[in-house]
């Protein structure tokens, strides 16, 4: 019981703007995932390749200035990985000595890349499998979608909240570490020109990261908007890219079998070829490598585009049909 | 005092399925309405179209001070929903709940936990409003989804099947906030029920629907008025030998149940035969009430003809 219970009052007040409702309910989704200790510890963990990159890019211009270290940055330039990644954009004498301005930005370019493609592709696809799942099919299966879209938004609006869970968190993973990356790169730099050199790419990790959250958070909403047992959204999600990539690499290598000719080496697995579509994370990948500049030696490619793009309408096109179709049963 | 809700040729049909045909209704303001009708009437149907969760195929009007269906969602700020379904938030605290839906009606976020509590207060949710919703009961479900519904003090109130989990105690006193909010602080409300109880407790008026078609709009006073003035009689005992008595003192009888008798007329010279009979049968009388149709029996009634009854309180 209440101390003093005033019984019923009437409220008087200003409202806040009706464009701002979906922000609440981001906001609550975004505070109900963050209860989910698991999520902390893997955003913690995945903080580690981004220190290693980060460390990375701070001995590239330490090593710029000093002779003694320079032969062990050249060396790493001169990987055969590194070499091939530096035709693949159009470079061809990676020089440190002779070219600092081009060598920097293709090794920040590239170091960044590499966080992106490896280390946060992966932490993506298993925090999205943790959290993206439960975001619609829970409400699903409480019915919680009458309780947001009895008042003033509408099954787009209800969405765009859910899916600004996942696209908050994918910036936490995937634009923060790589933007701190660079900052820190630029303020370990010795050469005050640094900045001048590579101010393209803090706009190329707000891209690449773009690309990664449209249709990213397209497939999960689907998935989860497509049953009420988050399980199974998680099971489809984890499905999804490993029949992808598993699909891919053996189309990929029967192909060559057909053609008669030898596997290609690990160095040549970023160059393009029409199999690749059928993987998300390969498509994704080849997508952020343009985006940071990497693929410049190479003419430009529309087929990864356009199956994201296929996908991403899709897919909330799904999830919204899904929700409207909810409120006739 | 201007309706509270016009509309006029409302239809919607789910595929060949038509689940509201040509429904015209208007509601009087600052009442408690009970929309009442069998399942798969078109009761939850026409409640969705009001708020505009499904799109109809045609009609139009109004509802509050703003157009339908055009400013629908202008109108939800405005209108408190109560869904029958079993609706909640997982992993959210009940008074959390009530914060969201305060904010997502947009309330600041410190106003709308502070008018959370207010609700919460109102409703008797005590310390329960710190645990999480999954863990509620029906009926605490049942309290938390009022709440949510009164937090943003809407002028209108929708409430489907409110008073389902309920216990006794509980639903008497949920109807007891009903008729708090309706007489006391003004709210127009529209109680869509299955339990009549609850209708003749707290609604003013009724809205019958049936096939997806308005049957019966009425005063519940109208409709529960005989079309002959009458006592209804229940006894102790023998009512037959009561009934003989009373023939025999001229005034006419019938069984109307188990114990009841219904005697045509009313006024004192039916009172005292009434009495008079009593004594010389030996038949004690328990209580003598104005008859009144049963709700129960119009709404079969309503639900059986073919004929819309269009009677306006």
């Amino acid at each position: 019981m209440p101390i003093l219970d005033v019984g019923y009052r009437p409220w008087q007040g200003q409202r806040t703007a009706r464009w701002t409702r979906s922000l609440v309910l981001a906001e609550t989704s975004i505070r109900l995932v963050w209860r989910n200790p698991w999520l902390k510890r893997i955003l913690l963990f995945m903080t580690t390749p981004a220190l290693i990159v980060g460390i990375f890019v701070a001995l590239f211009e330490q090593t710029i200035e000093r002779q003694a270290t320079r032969s062990a940055m050249t060396q790493f330039l001169r990987s055969p990985a590194t070499q091939r990644a530096a035709e693949r954009a159009g470079i061809e004498d990676l020089n440190l000595r002779e070219d600092p301005q081009t060598a920097r930005h293709f090794a920040w370019s590239y170091l960044i890349f590499i966080l992106f493609r490896y280390p946060q592709a992966f932490g993506m696809i298993l925090v999205l499998g943790l959290v993206a799942p439960r975001l619609i099919s829970f409400d699903l299966r409480s019915k919680g979608y009458l309780l947001y879209l009895s008042r003033p938004l509408t099954p787009w609006e209800y969405i765009a909240g859910k899916a600004a869970v996942i696209y908050f968190l994918l910036f936490l993973m995937a634009a923060v570490p790589s933007l701190l990356i660079y900052l820190s790169g630029l303020f370990l730099s010795t050469d005050t020109s640094a900045f001048m050199h590579t101010w393209d790419i803090p706009l190329r990790i707000l891209l690449a990261t773009l690309v990664l959250m449209i249709p990213t958070t397209a497939i999960a909403l689907a998935m989860s908007a497509l049953t009420q047992e988050s399980r199974y959204a998680g099971f489809a999600w984890f499905a999804f890219w490993i029949i992808g990539a598993v699909s891919y690499q053996v189309l990929w290598f029967a192909d060559q079998a057909r053609r008669g000719e030898r596997p290609q080496r690990m160095e040549y697995l970023g160059d393009y070829n029409s199999w690749m579509l059928f993987s998300p994370y390969e498509t994704l990948g080849y997508m952020q490598m343009q985006i940071f500049g990497l693929t410049q030696g190479e003419p430009f490619v529309w087929g990864p585009w356009m199956v994201a793009g296929v996908i991403s309408i899709l897919g909330y096109i799904i999830a919204h049909r899904r929700v409207a179709r909810m409120l006739k049963a | 005092m201007r309706p509270i809700l016009e509309i006029q040729g409302v239809t919607k049909r789910y595929g060949w399925q038509v689940a509201l045909r040509d429904v015209s209704l208007q509601l009087p303001s600052g009442k408690v309405v009970g929309l009442l009708g069998p399942n798969g009437s078109g009761k939850s149907t026409l409640i969705k179209s009001l708020l505009g969760l499904v799109s109809v195929d045609s009609g139009q009007g109004r509802v509050l001070d703003f157009q339908w269906p055009r400013q629908v969602r202008i109108v939800r700020d405005h209108v408190g929903y109560l869904p029958e379904d079993d609706c909640y938030i997982e992993s959210l605290q009940g008074i959390e709940s009530i914060q969201m839906m305060a904010r997502l009606s947009g309330l600041r976020r410190t106003e709308a936990l502070r008018r959370a509590h207010e609700v919460a207060d109102f409703c008797d949710m005590g310390q329960e409003r710190y645990r999480t919703v999954d863990t509620y009961s029906t009926g605490m479900r049942q309290k938390l989804k009022f709440a949510q519904a009164l937090v943003h003090d809407p002028e209108w109130l929708i409430l489907d099947e409110p008073t389902t989990g309920l216990d006794p105690a509980q639903r008497e006193q949920l109807l007891d906030r009903i008729l708090v909010l309706a007489r006391e602080k003004g709210k127009s409300i529209l109680l869509s029920t299955h339990i009549l109880h609850d209708v003749q407790r707290v609604c003013e008026s009724v809205v019958i629907l049936v096939g997806g078609q308005v049957r019966l709009i009425d005063s519940l006073e109208n409709l529960q008025r005989p079309s002959r003035a009458g006592l209804q009689i229940s006894v102790v005992s023998d009512a037959d030998l009561l009934k003989q008595s009373l023939d025999k003192l001229g005034v006419a009888a019938t069984r109307v149940g188990s114990g009841e008798l219904r005697v045509d007329g009313e006024g004192e010279e039916v009172l005292r035969a009434i009495w008079r009979a009593s004594s010389e049968s030996g038949v004690l009388v328990q209580r003598v009430d104005p008859f009144r149709n049963s709700l129960e029996q119009t709404f079969l009634d309503a639900v059986a003809s073919k004929e819309v009854a269009n009677a306006h309180s």
